[in-house]
């Protein structure tokens, strides 16, 4: 079973995928599932705190803005911890944990700097010809990760 | 509070990995005020990035521009708007200010708009919401343009106390002295603003506080109206420059932080309120008065008989500002050019950290103790390139603002 | 600024969005069958399909059980929050969570990826054209055959 980091990290579809398929998806929710169930001073909704992009300064400089930090302190440990990746490159309706597009910059580079690391790219189908070449490649290349599982 | 609380629209990208949206609804919550998120389906988020026009990448603020297309369709029901971005981040400054001027030119909801750090806390963010809340709520009351009855305005400011009685739409008392301890300070203006006026305490109708010290000193006095400084300055300045209608900015440059007010028939529209540094506030022309040796009082006519371009000067750091200013004398520039260097640097500093996020319409009224400095008066005019408008008695301004509004509520006790 | 301590609830749980975009499976129909075979776990159902909220290895059997109900259909993904937390809900938000826009948003492909998880093993995909990172200057128009354009124009 490898660890494959997806983007975007909130995707439904990449989720999915990659836990069909019998790895683990590192995405967002697991990053905020982390957030909500540790003990430490309330700061709703998502948890985080001030000391989130003081932590994010370990990924983007301090003249980079507070909510890139933030969200680079959930993400840039996954990335490090990260077995494999797939990208999605057309994924302009992200929000939330997706919606800044500087740290989605920021965590693409990132992957991408992982040399050795598997990566995948791809775009959203908008046919049901590319519905099966979607799936067929995030399998193949699932397929194909240190630690496969069975189904 | 009794009151509905007021419901404030939030349009923002990046407070909630920030650790500062408890902040944000901390600071809503102590002014009985309630954030929202304007509802919006996927359709609306593509129509409107489409129709507005501004091709955004970040989902967030693509979000944001279809919260603010919602609401001045009249598709949501809001009270106020706050729109809250990232400091430092071009792409939603740019959104930021472009949702800003959209509302306000399409609705009559009250906005401020805000760029945070993971520094910003509740109590920043206080005074701006209470301003945003007031609007929406309290419209009526800052329709006032008359004083009526026996009235008494108090400010007390992070450099001086000021109090102001008036009377039938005149000022009959002031009083004016260096805050030291809040309440001594606004005691001493108090009897002097009663004495000149030949008044007891039990004339005065209704009471105003504004300033740093408000709650303090309004709760003392149990005062009618406990307001923050950017509705009561915008009021004073309109009402004492009588431009009560129409556009105007005010601009305030305090001995703590500074304001630029957009202001529309005596109502705030936008408005910025800080100041990174001292470096930038009425603080640096006091050092500077000391100085070259002079009384802060003759700061300004000295510096109108200097050149303030021959003097490098930038006092975007206090400490740094400081520097340039000995150097300066150690060089032997002269009290004249160092004054009005002083003056030209202060006055860039609020006009590149402030005024560029408010609409600057004329006529400009400068207001509070610096406007009294014509050096500081002369330069920010020639950064402006307009005439300023600094009104009798500028350095009053809260004091009188609050004697105004607080007239409001003198027909009111007299019937009961 | 206040400042309050935070103690957490369902720790040591996950919670996974169960969706369902079947023409013969309703999300009702979905949720007795989670009901049926739950063992204890918290089932919530929604507009959409279910939200299933447990200890990790027993939420991982009841959705592999789940799949088997129409596998091409019924897709899963992990939540950060429980269900129906107050810090997310559209009742206290005034709108919806921002997370929301981005399932819409692939609620709309899912058309597609289930034909493509239908037809997987009946036959070899036609080759798509990928979408790799964007080139500078991806698409236009080779400087040496603009040359070949404007001298033939010329000519």
């Amino acid at each position: 079973m490898a660890k494959v980091f997806i983007f975007p990290t909130t995707s439904l579809v990449l989720s999915d995928m990659v836990e069909r398929w019998g790895h683990e998806a590192l995405g967002a929710a697991v990053g905020i599932r982390e957030k909500i169930q540790t003990p430490s001073l309330e700061s709703p909704p998502l948890q985080m705190t001030p000391e989130d992009p003081k932590k994010g300064l370990k990924y983007a400089a301090v003249e980079v803005p507070c909510g890139v930090r933030g969200r680079m302190s959930l993400y840039g440990p996954m990335i490090e911890e990260a077995d494999a990746a797939i990208i999605i490159n057309d994924s302009d309706l992200s929000f939330g944990c997706m919606g800044c597009a500087r740290t989605n910059e920021l965590v693409m580079f990132m992957l991408r700097q992982r040399k050795e690391m598997p990566l995948l790219d791809i775009k959203y189908p908008e046919t049901e010809d590319e519905g099966i070449a979607f799936v067929t490649q995030i399998k193949d290349f699932l397929a194909g990760l240190e630690g496969e599982n069975d189904e | 509070m009794s009151e509905q609380p007021v419901r404030v629209a939030q349009l923002s990208c990046g407070p909630e990995h920030s650790g500062v949206q408890k902040e944000i609804n901390e600071a809503a919550a102590a002014v009985n005020a309630e954030m929202f998120f304007p509802d919006v389906t996927l359709t609306d988020i593509r129509r409107s990035y489409d129709s507005f026009g501004l091709e955004a990448r970040s989902g967030d603020l693509k979000l944001a521009i279809a919260r603010a297309v919602a609401l001045v369709e009249g598709k949501v029901d809001a009270d106020a708007v706050f729109i809250a971005t990232c400091f430092r981040c071009a792409e939603a400054a740019i959104v930021r200010n472009e949702l800003r001027h959209y509302i306000l030119k399409h609705s009559d909801l009250p906005v401020v708009s805000y760029s945070f750090t993971e520094r910003t806390t509740a109590g920043t963010l206080l005074t701006r919401m209470e301003a945003l809340t007031t609007i929406a709520r309290r419209r009526a009351l800052l329709a006032r343009e008359v004083q009526t009855g026996t009235t008494m305005g108090i400010d007390s400011g992070s450099a001086t106390t000021k109090a102001v009685i008036m009377q039938d739409n005149k000022i009959i008392g002031t009083g004016w002295l260096p805050t030291t301890e809040v309440m001594n300070s606004a005691t001493g203006v108090i009897e002097e603003a009663l004495k000149e006026a030949g008044l007891e305490m039990a004339d005065i109708e209704a009471i105003a506080t504004t300033g740093y010290g408000r709650y303090l000193i309004g709760e003392k006095l149990n005062a009618d109206l406990i307001q923050e400084e950017l509705t009561v300055n915008s009021k004073g300045a309109v009402y004492l420059a009588d431009r009560q209608r129409g556009d105007a900015t005010v601009i305030d440059i305090g001995g703590m932080d500074n304001k630029a007010i957009s202001v529309l028939d005596g109502i705030p529209g936008t408005f910025t309120m800080g100041g990174i540094c001292a470096g930038a506030s009425g603080r640096f022309l006091e050092m500077t008065a000391k100085r070259i040796g002079v009384d802060i009082t003759e700061l300004g006519p000295i510096a109108m008989k200097g050149n303030s371009k021959i003097v490098p000067m930038n006092s975007y750091c206090i400490v740094f500002g400081t520097q340039s200013l000995v150097n300066a004398l150690a060089k032997g520039s002269s009290k004249e050019d160092v004054a009005a260097a002083a003056c030209r640097s202060v006055a860039e500093q609020v006009f590149e950290q402030q005024l560029q996020e408010v609409d600057i319409k004329e006529p400009i009224i400068m207001v509070g103790g610096t406007s009294l400095i014509e050096g500081l008066v002369y330069e920010m005019g020639e950064l402006l390139q307009s005439e300023i408008l600094v009104p009798p008695r500028s350095q009053y301004i809260g004091a009188v603002g609050g004697a105004l509004l607080v007239s409001g509520f003198v027909e009111e006790k007299r019937k009961s | 600024m206040t400042i309050k301590e935070y103690i957490p609830t369902y720790v040591g749980t996950v919670t996974k969005y169960v969706f369902i975009d079947s023409p013969n499976i309703t999300p009702q129909t979905l949720a007795i069958r989670a009901y049926e075979i739950s063992e204890g776990l918290m089932v919530k159902e929604t507009c959409f399909g279910l939200q299933i909220t447990g200890e990790p290895e027993q939420v991982k059997k009841l959705i592999v059980e789940l799949r088997k109900v129409d596998s091409a259909h019924i897709l899963v993904k992990d939540r950060g929050f429980p269900p129906v937390d107050p810090r997310r809900s559209r009742a206290n938000l005034g709108g919806a969570r921002p997370g929301y826009y981005g399932h819409e948003f692939e609620c709309g492909l899912l058309k597609f990826v289930s034909h493509g998880l239908e037809e997987l093993d009946k036959k070899k995909p036609k080759p798509v054209p990928q979408m790799s990172k964007k080139k500078l200057d991806q698409g236009k128009l080779p400087l040496n055959r603009l040359i070949e354009i404007i001298s033939n124009e010329e000519a």
